[in-house]
Formats: C-alpha cells, structure tokens, sequence
C-alpha cells in the first residue's frame, strides 16, 4: 500500500468525519470547525492525487499543490466569513442558533 | 384603397388609439370617441375580402393576415357592434365614473376581437387570442364588488387554463408542419397525417371550447356577463367570444371527415343546447339569461361544426359563419336593451320590449327576421336525422328562453313610469336592433342559400314558424300557470366549487408543511447526498 | 477542437471585463463609501459598453472570444473563453447590475454632512464583487478557476443578505453561507476526482479526454450536487426564502436574477460542455425532476404566502425549476436555448419585481399582500411594471417567458417527452395564480387614499419598468439572442440522441 493509498484512506475520513459534523453538529461554530475539516479532507485528497501523479523523480505534481494553496485561501476567507456573522449574531441575540421558525420570518418587518 | 392599407389600418387605429391612452388628457377624450375605432375595421371587413393573404415581413415571425368570406363575415357584424356599444358607452357612463383603466381594457379587447378574425398565422392568432380574453378581465372586474371579483377569478382561470392547452397544442402544430410553417392553413393540412392528431385535436376542442362556453366549461359565462358593465357584457358575449368560434372555424380540419371527433362535438354541442335553456328559465337576472342564451345558442353552433367535420364538408365553415355573425349582432343588441330597460319606466317599455322581441325571437328563427336567415344556413349540415330534429327542438328551447328573457326584461323597469331612456343609450340599442333584422338579409347573396322566392316561399316560412310559436306558446303557459322553477345560483357549477376549493386549501397546507420539514438543516443535507447517490447511480445505469 | 485564434481580436474586453469590477472595488475601499455610488455607476456604465463589445466580437467572428493570460496556454495556464452562451448572460449581467445601481436607495448613499455608515459602503463593494465574480464565472474555461469565481460569488452573495443586520437575516445569512460552502466541498471534490483521473481541469481538455467511468459519474454527480444546493434547487432550496425575502430590495434583485444564476451555469458547462453524452438519460431525468418537484411546490407554496416578499422568493424557486427541465431534453436544439432563455428572461423579470416589491414595501412599511389596498393609485408606475414583470413569469405572449414555455413544449413534444409539458402548463397556472393574488390586492382601490410618507423618486420607478420592458423585449425579438446563444457550442454536433 503506496503511501499515496494511507493518504487517499486519511483524506475519506476526514472528507467523512467533516460531512457527519456539518450535518449532525447544531451549533454553527461547530459547523464551520466541522467545514474546515471536510475542507482538509478534500486538500489532503488532492495532495494524494499529486504524489500519485508525480512525474519520475520529482516529489509531487505541482498544479494540485497550486490549487491546494488557493484552496487554503478560500476556506480561510469562508471561516472568516462564517465566523464575522456568527459574531454579530451573537451580539444582537445572545444566541448562536440557527433555527428558521416559521414565526420568526412572518414576524420580522420588511427592510427596504 | 388597396386591400393591404384597409387590414393593416383595421388595426392600426385601434392601437394608435391605445397608444394615445398614454396621456391623460387624451384617454378622457377617447371616452367619447371609442366608436370610431373599429371603422377601419367595418371598412375593411366590407372592401377588403381577398383570399390571398396580405404578408408582412418582420423578425423573426412573418404576420399573415388574411380575410376570407368566414372571417369577412364575422369581422363585420363584430366591428357594427363595438361601434354600436362604442356609441353606447358615453351615456352609460354618464352619471357614473369612468376610469382610463376601462378605456384601455376596451381598446385592447377590442384589438385582440378585431385581429383575431384577420390573423392568418399561429403567432398572431395566439397573440391576438391573448389580447381579446386577458385585459376583458378588467371589464369583467370593473364595478369592483365582491361577486365581479369572484366572475373575474373564475374568468381568468378558465381564460389561463385554456390559452395553456392552446399553446400546447399550436406547438405540437407546428412540430407536425414540414418546413415548420407558421401559417395556419399549412398546419391544419399537415394535420391530416400527424401521428399526434388524436393529442392536438383534443387540445384545440378544449381550449377552444372554454372559450365557447362548451359544457361542463360554461359556467364562466353567466358569472362574468352578469358582472360586467352593459357595454362590456354586450362585446363580450357578441364579439369577444367569437374568437373561439373563428378559432373552430379555422382550425379544425373540414377537409377530412372525422366521425368520432364530429359526433362527439355535435353531442357536447346539443347538450349545451339544451342545458343553456332548462338553466337559463330559472334565472331572473335577465343578463344571466342571455348569458345561458349564449351557452345554448355556441353549443348549438358546435353542434353544427361537428356535424360539418363528421362529413368532411367544408362548406359549414362560411354557414357557421354566417350563424355566428347573426348572433353576435343578436346578443349585444339584447344587452344593450337590458341597458335601456333598467332606465325606462314603465308605460315606455314598449320602445325596448317591442323590438326586442322581434330581435330575440329572430335568434329562435322567426320568419323574415334576419335568424330566419341564419337557421336556413345551417339546415344543409344539420340534416334531416336526429340533428335536424334536435336542431328544431332547440330552436323551440330557445323561443322559450327568449320570451322568459322578455318577461325579467320587462321586469326590470324603472319605477317612475313616464321616464324615458336618454337618446345616447336609445339609439345604439334600436341601430343594432335594426342591423340584427337587416344585416343577414343584405349578407345573404354571398352566403348561397338560395333565391328569394324559395326563401320566402310558405313551406319554408312554416318551417321556421312553427319551433317558434310552439316556444311562445309555452312561455305564455308556464307564464300564466305561474309555475314555481327551483332556483339554480348563477354559474349553477361554479356554486359546488366551495368544497373543491376547500380541498386545494388543504393541499396547499400540506405543501407547506412539507417545506418546513425540507427546509430542516439535516433533512436538506441528506437530500443533498441522496441527490449524489442518485446520479451516480443513474449515470452507471444509462451511460 | 475547432480553429479558435490564440488571442482573438475584441479578446482585450474580456480581460476588462474581469479587471474593472476589481479595480472598483479597490477604488471604492480607497474612496470610501462617499464616492460608492459615483464610482460604482461609472465602472458599471463602462461595463455595459465593454459587454456589448464582447457580445458583438462574438456575433462577429461567429465564435468564441478566447484571450490567454500571460500567452501561457492551458493546462498550466489561464484561458478566458467566451462563447454565446457566457455573451449573451454578461449583457444581461450588466444591465441588471446597472439597474440595481441605478435604483439603490438613498440609504446606500452618504449625504452631506453626515458620516458614512456600514451599509452604504459594503453596498457598492458587493455590488461590484458580485459583477466580477458573475463576469469570471462566465469567461471561465477551467473547472478550478470555476471553483474560484463561485466562492467569491457566495461571498459576495451573503453579506447582501444580511446588509441590514437584523437577526433573522443574520441568520438566513449563516444558513446560507454554510449550505453553499456544503456545496462548493462537493464540487471541489468532484473537481478533486477529475483531477485524478485525467490530470487536467480545462474544460476543452477534459471534453476531449473524458470517458463514461465511475470516476467521471461521481464527479459530475457530486460536482452537479453542490451547484444544485447553491442554485436553490428543489428540494435542496433550504436558504433561499429566507435570504431572498430579508435583503434589502435591490440584494434581493442580484441575488434572484444573477446569483443563483451563475451556480446553475456552471451545471450546463458541465453537462454540456465537459462531458456532453456521458451522464444518461436517467440522470437526466432525475434533474428534469427536481426542476418539476421545484416548478409544482414551489408554486404551491407560493400561493399560500401572506408577504409579497416572501411570495416572490418561493417564485424564484418554482423559475428556477424551468431552468432544469433542460436537461433530460439535451439532445434538442430548443432545450438548451430555452433553458438559457428562461434564464435571461427570469434575471429581468425577478429583478423588476422585487425592486418594485421593494417600492411599494417602503410607502406601505410592510409587505403584507392582504394590506397592499391603494398602492396601485399611489405608485402605479411601480404596479404597472410589477404586472409587466409578472405577465413574464407567467408565460403571456408577447414576453420572454412565453417565448421560453414555447422553446421546452417544442422540445419536450419533439424529444416525446410530452410529461415535461404538462409539468410546464401546470406552472404556468400557478404562477398565474399566485401573481393574480398578489396584484388583485395592490390593484383594489382602497377607502382612504394613501399618502405618501416620501416621495418617490421617479428616477427609480423608471429604472424598474425599464427592466420590466427588458423582459418583454426579450421575448419580441428573440431572434438574435437565439442565434447568438448557439455561437461556439462545439459539441452540439456530437450530442448522441439518448
């Protein structure tokens, strides 16, 4: 077993571990936490691709680990996002939940 | 003035006019000057027939506009009434508010009513179809109670539900033309060999059928003229509803006979007959009257195209025609004595009653009028079988419903006795009385039906003479016996919609739970994998 | 692949088209949200010019716009293309944005004297963000670069959402953010697989090396998924009401007509583009599914809305529906121009009616459809545009949206599909149920005449019905966008019938 193979296995539990939390978890922190995992999972596949697609006596393909790099970048900026929100929400409700409650978007006024 | 100006300003005044709509100052001028709109049209109808079509290049869609003898024939008597009701409408309205949105809807009725006799290809026609039955909604709706709400809901739904099969069916039309044709004479050719005949035809019958009124689609009918204003209720029933019928006439194959299809017309067709009548003796608004008149005198009128398409013949469109044509001129006169009636008072009803029964009763055949005329048309395809037969019994069924008609007319007189009609609603109404008598028999040498003297001859004017009187006959009795009738609501179906729309309410409860438990942060994201694992699947399986 | 030019004459406005929006922002960080709107309206002024110039290299050269960055070609490099489909829907893009510019209220814009708040600069940040990220997703040639544009269209998408900073948009925000970022994993995974199996994530390489496979099934299904969750599709609509009913009416105008539309475009280039007579006919018929579950539910749930807004949003679920009837039809010629009309003809129609939905809630202060009694006296410029916009939805001739249901029933009869039809006539009668209720109110007259807290500006009453009249010049002309959608589609000729 190629250590591209543990690599690909690790990154499906990770892809696995972040799905569970991001669907199960209620709790938006736990969420993003459970995001950022499924996105390592999801790195962590590309860089097997990388390794497995080496050309002969380099280390690893390049272009994935260029796109990994992006990739960092851009679940960075969501948590940063996620994260933003989520603040604010807990200074204006003291809360962090989620739920949608069919009173709460008939009651609320109208921004224009 | 060459044929192409006359078509092309039948309807350029009209939308010159709409146009002008756009200023406020004009649009109150325009309520006085509504009668001149369908001029270029009556010009047009009289000078203009050509059986080559007139083509007007445009992108992507080429408009065809076309005048035969059917479409010549209807477009006259339709463009005599909207200048009659044209006329009509600025003492009607004298007294009450007019607002522009009246105007616009008329002129936009008026456009899509006028258009559809000359549309010779499926882009305009179904555009034209559009415009005569969407902006009647705010005819319909124009007094604004509760009860012209609700004619307007059920107006329109029958109004979108209908136009949907028509689209349906035009675009299977044109997937069945060879070169993709629009023009409406091409598709109806290809229709004889489409595989999907069966599908298109039904389509059309329905759609076309709600427009008609065709049993059970009917009940629209009485709701929306009792509701509408007199001018409205007088084009829609007259000319607005013709639309549908042009849209038979033209579309449905009388090249080919097709029994099944014609026998089914013919007998949905004399149901309505029979039924427009048995419903509308129980009425007492007499607008709910005429508007079941006008769901027996259409199911009439398809009864006889039905019997046209069962033999393969023709010759019944121009006929049918001719039939429509009277009955257009027919149903708004009688509106606009309804109009006249509620302000007259009662020592001077003999000035509506009078010629109004002439008027109505001609609708039933009697002789000499012009309906004598337009019955004689439709002998031939009747035939003398269990048609003919039924065809006499109707017009005996209509002659009742006429007198019943004179009898609520009668009733509705104005209290003070001596008040007379002002002129602006008098003449409209005695003009199209007149047009109603004389029309069909200045009509009649292009219509083939034969020479003067074996029209007038006695045989023939007992044959007509009889439904009639026997009609009469019975009114007086049931009249005189002072039967009691059980009250049936207007729309008589449309009163079982309560359960029915109590059903959807439900439905649409459920819906909406449904959405709230799809709306769930895990049942989403569950869907969301299940969708993955459906595709994959479905890719292995059909890739 | 057919002769296209390393770098085709016009190819310079393709790079504009990404490079201004970008230089907007900067400029509007610098500037502040003073100078926002100025700024904003020029740049956008300037975009339309430079999207008609790309619409017009296309229609000229008769196909794709293509411009390599650097002159370094795929697979390492960058590679913008655009065909008549990516043409036809910058236009659109850019008028929209304009449009939303144009109406943004006063609130957006920071008045003399006074500080500039929050909201009036993230506005026209957002604004803009959202016309680079669309502009990219449209000229986008590489699956990855794909990936890129979508993530910076949801981030520019969810602070729209919550610019106003109540809780329940708060809220509505998070959910979307989260869900779409569920959806954007998915698609990288996909992405990730691709990778895999053919080394490169160029949309023309891939088209050439794809194999029907395991490998390629799970990616475009997972690919498909997440687009599907971030394009709101039935039944994964989960944050869509919500977030399209409590933003401010001109995000709400972007995100129905351009956001949701930019995820589902990156489902045709993936359907057919990438890989074209791979996926199936069943897989196409399960997305023909959602897209009808969504057109009946949607228009459904609809009807039973008490608030104009909200009624609105669940619309755009039940349009959104249309979009997707395209895919079990894929083999007809129609299908993909109707989808791509539908969604042409929606982005003007949506973005009219919630802009005047957002006119008549500021006169009313509520958007209470039982209580809009009046408001057509009131604003009937505003009514008459929301009517011309809701006669698109519908279907009535001579619109866009008619033009639309005429392109599927050809294609649904042509294809013997004929279930898509009546799925196609059954939401016509809903939404024509539910525009009917909601204008049946707003067009009654009410008792007492209802005075006007502010005048409204006559400006942004115009800039709606301007929209609503895109929409029906959409559908009177159809004729050139047809023929311009049809531009560089390589692989229409080696569609199998399924």
């Amino acid at each position: 077993m190629s250590i591209a193979t543990v690599f690909g296995i690790c990154a499906a539990c990770l892809v696995g571990l972040g799905l569970y939390g991001l669907i199960v978890q209620p709790q938006p922190l736990r969420k993003i936490l459970a995001f950022n995992i499924l996105g390592g999972g999801i790195f962590l596949l590309f860089g097997a691709v990388a390794r497995r697609g080496a050309a002969a006596g380099m280390g690893g393909d390049p272009v994935p680990q260029a796109l990994v790099i992006t990739g960092i970048v851009v679940a960075f900026s969501a948590t940063a996002l996620g994260v933003a929100i989520l603040l604010r929400l807990f200074e204006e409700t003291g809360g962090t939940s989620l739920r949608d409650t069919p009173k709460e978007s008939q009651s609320q006024e109208t921004n224009s | 003035m060459n044929p192409e100006t006359l078509l092309l300003s039948a309807l350029g005044l009209p939308v010159a006019m709409l146009l002008g709509c756009l200023s406020a100052r004009l649009r109150k001028m325009m309520q006085r000057g509504l009668w001149i709109a369908p001029v270029p049209a009556l010009a047009a109808a009289l000078f203009g027939t050509r059986t080559s079509p007139v083509v007007l290049s445009g992108e992507p869609y080429h408009v065809t506009l076309m005048l035969d003898a059917s479409g010549s024939m209807l477009l006259t008597a339709a463009s005599l009434l909207w200048i009659a009701a044209g006329f009509y409408v600025p003492a009607f309205f004298r007294g009450r508010v007019m607002t522009g949105s009246f105007t616009v809807c008329w002129l936009f009725t008026l456009i899509g009513s006028l258009g559809i006799f000359l549309a010779a290809d499926l882009v305009s026609f179904f555009l034209c179809y559009a415009l005569v039955s969407l902006p009647a909604y705010g005819l319909v709706t124009y007094d604004g109670t509760p009860v012209a709400r609700r004619a307007g809901a059920i107006y329109m739904g029958f109004v979108l539900l209908g136009e949907n099969l028509l689209l349906m069916g035009f675009v299977l039309l044109v997937a069945n033309t060879p070169d993709g044709s629009l023009r409406i004479a091409d598709a109806v050719d290809a229709l004889q060999a489409a595989p999907s005949r069966a599908a298109i035809l039904s389509l059309l019958i329905v759609g076309f059928g709600m427009k008609i009124a065709l049993l059970p689609m009917h009940f629209w009918m009485p709701l929306s003229y009792t509701a509408s204003p007199i001018p409205a209720a007088a084009v829609l029933s007259g000319a607005a509803v013709k639309a549908g019928v042009i849209g038979l006439i033209r579309f449905l194959p009388f090249d080919m006979a097709l029994p099944g299809w014609g026998e089914l017309l013919t007998i949905v067709g004399f149901c309505g007959a029979f039924y427009g009548v048995v419903v509308g003796i129980t009425q007492s608004n007499p607008k709910t009257v005429l508007a079941y008149s006008s769901v027996s005198q259409m199911g009439f009128l398809a009864a006889v195209l039905g019997m046209g398409l069962s033999a393969g013949d023709a010759s019944v469109a121009p006929l049918a025609a001719f039939y429509a044509a009277h009955h257009v001129l027919v149903k708004g006169a009688l509106f606009l004595a309804v109009g006249v009636a509620a302000v007259t008072g009662t020592r001077r009803m003999g000035l509506v009653v009078g010629p109004g029964a002439i008027v109505a009763l001609g609708l039933a055949g009697l002789p000499l009028t012009g309906g004598a005329l337009a019955k004689l048309a439709v002998k031939d395809p009747l035939g003398y079988g269990i048609a003919g037969t039924l065809a006499v019994l109707s017009a005996a069924g209509t002659a009742l419903l006429m007198m019943h008609f004179l009898f609520r007319l009668a009733a509705t007189a104005d209290q003070a006795p001596n008040k007379p009609a002002s002129l602006g609603l008098v003449v409209p109404w005695l003009a199209a009385a007149l047009l109603c008598l004389i029309g069909p028999w200045a009509c009649y040498p292009y219509s083939g039906l034969g020479t003067p003297s074996e029209i007038l001859a006695p045989a023939a004017l007992w044959k007509t003479f009889w439904p009639v009187a026997s009609g009469v006959i019975v009114a007086l009795v049931f009249r005189r016996s002072n039967v009691r009738l059980p009250r049936i609501p207007e729309g008589d179906i449309a009163a079982l919609g309560g359960w029915l729309s109590r059903l959807a309410t439900a439905c649409g409860a459920v819906f909406v739970k449904v959405d709230g438990v799809l709306r769930l942060w895990t049942t989403a994201c569950l869907a969301l994998l299940l969708i993955v694992v459906f595709l994959t699947v479905a890719m292995r399986a059909g890739g | 692949m057919p002769s296209e030019a390393m770098a085709s004459p016009n190819a310079g406005f393709l790079v504009l088209a990404l490079a201004l929006p970008v230089a907007g922002i900067l400029l509007v960080f610098l500037a502040g949200g003073r100078y926002g709107r100025g700024i904003t309206l020029t740049l956008v002024l300037a975009g339309v010019g430079i999207a008609a110039a790309i619409a017009d290299g296309v229609w000229r050269t008769g196909d794709a716009l293509t411009y390599l960055a650097g002159g370094w070609a795929p697979p390492l490099g960058i590679k913008l293309r655009a065909d008549g489909l990516s043409a036809a829907m910058i236009v659109v893009t850019s008028i929209v944005i304009l449009a939303a510019g144009l109406y943004a209220p006063n609130e957006f814009r920071v008045a003399q004297g006074k500080s500039e708040t929050r909201a009036s600069l993230s506005f026209w940040v957002l604004l803009l963000s959202v016309w680079a990220a669309m502009n990219a997703v449209f000229l986008g040639n590489d699956l990855f670069n794909l990936y890129v544009a979508l993530e910076l269209l949801t981030f520019a998408g969810v602070p729209l959402v919550c610019l106003s900073g109540s809780p329940a948009t708060l809220t509505a925000a998070l959910r979307y953010l989260l869900f779409a970022l569920l959806g954007s994993a998915l698609y990288l995974l996909g992405a990730v697989l691709l990778y895999g199996s053919y080394g490169t994530l160029d949309i023309g390489l891939l088209a050439a090396q794809v194999r029907p496979e395991p490998a390629l099934w799970l990616a475009i299904a997972l690919m498909t998924a997440g687009l599907a969750a971030k394009t709101a599709l039935f039944p994964v609509h989960i944050w869509l009401p919500p977030a399209h009913s409590g933003a401010p009416p001109a995000a709400s105008a972007l995100l129905s007509a351009l956001v949701v539309k930019g995820s589902f475009f990156l489902i045709v280039r993936l359907w057919f583009d990438v890989a074209p007579a791979m996926t199936g006919a069943i897989a196409g018929q399960i997305l023909g599914a959602m897209g009808a579950g969504a057109i009946v539910f949607g228009g459904v749930v609809a009807l039973r809305q008490t608030r104009l807004k909200l009624l609105i949003a669940y619309s755009t679920v039940a349009q959104i529906g249309y979009l997707f009837l395209m895919f079990p039809l894929a083999a007809e010629p129609n299908a993909l121009a109707g989808g791509m009309f539908q969604a042409i003809s929606h982005a003007f129609a949506k973005a009219a009616m919630f802009m005047a939905a957002g006119l008549m809630a500021g006169v009313l202060g509520h958007d209470r459809i039982a209580d809009l009694r009046g408001i057509g006296r009131a604003l009937p410029i505003t009514v008459f545009a929301f009517g011309l916009a809701a006669l698109s939805l519908v279907g009535v001739p001579p619109s866009g949206g008619f033009f639309t249901k005429c392109l599927l029933l050809s294609a649904s009869f042509t294809a013997g599909q004929w279930w898509w039809g009546a799925v196609i006539l059954a939401g016509g009668l809903l939404a024509g149920a539910y525009m009917f209720r909601a204008l049946m109110p707003a067009l009654a007259n009410s008792e007492i005449p209802l005075t006007l807290p502010a005048p409204v500006s006559r400006g942004r009453e115009i800039v709606v019905l301007a929209l609503a009249v895109c929409a029906l010049l959409v559908g009177m002309f159809p004729q050139r966008p047809i023929e311009l959608l049809q531009i560089g589609r390589v692989h229409l000729s080696e569609v199998a019938p399924q």
